[in-house]
């Protein structure tokens, strides 16, 4: 009984021991993993790391969460936890930057998005796979991009929404959608699915990921923070399809 | 109306090796619980498959058929009215299921007095009500032959002093085949015309309930203390202390209050322990019923008792005595006694109405 | 509808509402079925039959919902042929939200029937029988009547877990306003805004009310069916 309690102990006390815990949106998990091996190996300082959707770290955050940095996907919600002075406003960067791009199930020749493009002819009665548009950053993006380029309605009635983009990813995967709007980074991930083009920065808000201090970070974190500014770390977010921003 | 009824079953504690011819009437399936009397009614009726059956009615074969299409009625010791249907629907749950009109509702509901019931659900009846509606309800499906398996035996005393009436008019009224499975013997001899004794699987004696109730040597099989022969009696007058006189073929016999007109035709079973022998014709004696004849056969079992067969007119009754007695009084086929009967000895579940035919 | 229910809330009510009636209604006689043959049947494959009921319930919904869109999506090996043959097709379709509702509810459903049919006396199927009925008259003039109670419960409960199902819904069906947003994807959509919270709170509230009246009315039926059973 008492070495279960002691487990127990271990394993609930296990982040707060650590010396950074990093709240990260999911996307940047394959980039972040590595850096944080890295990171760990040169400077011997254990590296938490929490992955998630952003709204439920930020929501997760504001309960009182024992993370030391947040890496958010969206802009919208690190000005929420600004708000309610949850993050420390001088620490706060606009760390990184995203394409948005139209992806296709197998292979499908490149074409060039503008206001000419043919989106509805493309797809062919077939479904446009997309993030929750209302809520989630990738949805709210594409969304916001079709729209200034004129070619919301033709293909509004076409969108299944998912709730991750990695969900609407995994829909031209399988085929179930032809085509889908995803993030540049979530393409090297994607199997089986073809670049069909990028869009225009100017056709949307540009996708930023902002990252900050919470509140309650301790000691190390701001050493971590900076870390992810360092050359070696830009080239694997690079690596992941991701921009470095200056 | 026969049914004949091959049956061979190895159950995991015994073997069950069955063949019976029976006649029309009220047969009884009489023995000890365990000895395999459920199981044969269960494999007439189809709820239980044999390792090897055959079971012939009337010249048609029912082994092969699943149980609904035997057009058996099975009346079961615990009802098993459906709790969800009223009386009525109940009763009429056969003829409703084979889409056929119900027929005789009417003197069904008046030979088993439940017009009462009707509206009721199961519930809320009494245990003997509950029986006779099972009873109905098997009747009213118009089977071929009528099962029960102990309707009695949950019921009170003085809930079967109820329903035993009912039985006895079902037997007497309609010409129904019943197979009737019971351990009880004052029961088997009020309403059987046929017995079949089955002991560990077999049948140890099959005959007409007479025959096999005043049998000194099938009669042990039926439990000592309980032998005991069935007399055929007709009602001649209630006289004012009390007592009823009835004819027998052997003389007069007087009994306590016994339920009835005049005329009508009664079965008395009376108990073997019950009759006192005696070479003379005794004087100065309080028991009333003196009744001569002789001596048929008799029966020594491994205890210091004897049991006597006695012819009386033209039946048969059974006496218990010690084998001392049976020394001293020199008792033998062929010699005239006197069989001597206390009137209170017969208690009034001893008594029922006769059998017309069978 | 209510002036502080959006339209939009409004419709994934409704459309929820629809989704899990047909979830339920649709699955009742599958779900008899199985459950008789769990409770009565003596087969081969009794085991795996009772696993691949339960699965549902011990899987993450997201891989129910994704083995759902792999065999039941237009690519999948049953959804390619239902759109092949008939044109028919649950994905990203209100019926593949019903379809993903009914099997996140099956293993509900079919406990409670199965425990309802294990209380009934086998012998009144016996006397039903050696009364002229076949064995689908007896099961259907005894044993149904007498399992009715647990034929509500286990629908209410399907019916509830077919409100609230989420994760293998928007995995199979997404998320479309109209066809396939139902209330908890709606909920859902919402606290992935700041300041969504007070909308979806609401949503929440309209989702209790529902479970409670859906838990009252099955409550008043229960008890008049137990009445009729009890034979009093």
């Amino acid at each position: 009984m008492r070495a279960i309690l002691a487990a127990a102990f271990v394993v609930m006390a296990q982040p707060v021991l650590a010396d950074v815990t990093v709240f990260a949106a999911a996307s940047l998990k394959t980039a972040l993993d590595e850096i944080a091996a890295d990171y760990t190996k040169a400077t011997g300082t254990p590296v938490v790391l929490s992955y998630g959707g952003t709204p439920a770290l930020a929501r997760q955050i504001a309960e009182g969460a024992p993370a030391d940095i947040f890496l958010s996907a969206s802009v919208q919600w690190m000005d929420d936890l600004a708000k309610r002075d949850l993050i420390r406003p001088e620490s706060r960067r606009d760390l990184l930057g995203n394409r948005l791009i139209l992806v296709a199930h197998g292979t499908v020749a490149p074409v060039t998005i503008d206001r000419n493009l043919d989106l509805a002819g493309l797809l062919a009665g077939g479904k446009l796979a997309m993030a929750l548009i209302d809520s989630v950053p990738a949805g709210q993006y594409g969304k916001q991009a079709l729209e200034s380029l004129g070619l919301w309605q033709g293909v509004a009635a076409s969108v299944v929404q998912s709730d991750t983009v990695r969900t609407a990813l995994k829909l031209v995967e399988i085929g179930e959608a032809p085509f889908g709007i995803v993030y540049a980074s979530d393409a090297v991930a994607g199997q089986g699915v073809a670049v069909v083009g990028t869009f225009p920065e100017v056709s949307h808000a540009p996708v930023v990921y902002p990252a900050a201090l919470t509140v309650t970070s301790g000691a190390d974190a701001q050493d971590f923070l900076d870390y992810l500014e360092t050359p070696g770390a830009e080239a694997v977010f690079v690596a992941q399809g991701f921009q470095v921003l200056p | 109306m026969t049914l004949e009824i091959h049956l061979r079953h190895d159950f995991p504690d015994f073997r069950l090796e069955i063949d019976l011819v029976l006649p029309g009437g009220l047969t009884c399936l009489f023995g000890r619980s365990g000895s395999g009397k459920t199981s044969i009614v269960n494999a007439v009726a189809g709820l239980l498959r044999p390792d090897e059956a055959r079971i012939v009615l009337d010249g048609s074969v029912l082994n092969d058929l699943p149980p609904h299409r035997r057009e058996v009625g099975y009346v079961f010791q615990d009802a098993r009215l459906f709790p969800h249907m009223t009386v009525a629907e109940n009763l009429t749950y056969g003829p409703r299921v084979r889409r056929r009109r119900v027929e005789g509702m009417a003197r069904v509901v008046e030979l088993l007095g439940i017009g009462g019931l009707l509206s009721r659900r199961p519930g809320t009846l009494s245990g003997g009500e509950k029986q006779r509606v099972a009873i109905g309800r098997a009747l009213l499906a118009a089977p071929r032959i009528l099962l029960m398996d102990e309707p009695l035996a949950a019921l009170d005393e003085a809930r079967k002093a109820e329903i035993l009436p009912y039985i006895e008019a079902l037997r007497d009224e309609t010409r129904l085949p019943i197979l009737y499975v019971s351990h009880a013997l004052p029961e088997v001899a009020r309403l059987a015309t046929s017995i079949a004794v089955i002991e560990a699987g077999r049948v140890a004696a099959m005959g007409p309930a007479a025959e096999i109730l005043s049998d000194p040597v099938t009669a042990p099989l039926l439990g000592l203390r309980d032998a005991g022969a069935v007399l055929t009696a007709r009602i001649a007058s209630h006289e004012d202390d009390g007592l009823t006189r009835l004819e027998t073929s052997a003389g007069p016999l007087w009994l306590p209050h016994v339920a009835g007109e005049p005329g009508r035709v009664v079965r008395v079973r009376i108990a073997a322990q019950d009759v006192i022998l005696s070479r003379d014709r005794p004087v100065g004696l309080s028991a009333l019923n003196i009744l001569p004849g002789a001596v048929v056969a008799l029966h020594e079992g491994q205890g210091p008792g004897v049991i006597v067969r006695l012819s009386l007119g033209s039946e048969f009754l059974l006496a218990r005595v010690t084998r001392r007695s049976a020394l001293a009084l020199g008792l033998a086929p062929g010699v005239a006694v006197h069989a001597v009967l206390k009137s209170v000895a017969v208690a009034q579940a001893d008594i029922g109405a006769a059998a017309s035919s069978g | 509808m209510p002036d502080w229910l959006s339209p939009e809330a409004a419709t994934a009510l409704m459309l929820s509402l629809r989704v899990s009636l047909v979830a339920t209604l649709a699955s009742l006689p599958v779900g008899i079925l199985v459950a008789y043959a769990l409770a009565r049947g003596r087969f081969v494959g009794h085991g795996l039959l009772n696993g691949l009921v339960h699965l549902p319930l011990i899987l993450p919904p997201v891989v129910t919902g994704y083995l759902l869109l792999l065999t039941f999506g237009r690519q999948g090996w049953i959804g390619a042929s239902l759109w092949d043959w008939f044109g028919f097709t649950f994905a990203f379709r209100w019926t593949g939200a019903a379809l993903a509702a009914a099997v996140m509810a099956f293993p509900l459903l079919v406990r409670a029937i199965r425990l309802a049919i294990e209380a009934v006396d086998p012998r009144l199927e016996e006397a039903a029988s050696t009364l002229g009925a076949s064995r689908l008259v007896v099961f259907l003039t005894v044993t149904l009547p007498l399992i009715l109670p647990g034929i509500i419960a286990g629908a209410v409960l399907a019916f509830a877990k077919a409100m609230g199902e989420f994760g293998a819904t928007i995995t199979f069906v997404a998320n479309i306003p109209g066809e396939t947003q139902t209330l908890p994807t709606a909920i859902y959509a919402f606290l992935q805004v700041p300041g969504g919270d007070g909308a979806a709170l609401r949503l929440v509230a309209v989702s209790v009310v529902v479970a409670m009246v859906a838990l009252a009315v099955s409550e008043g039926l229960s008890r008049r069916v137990a009445r009729r059973i009890a034979g009093k």
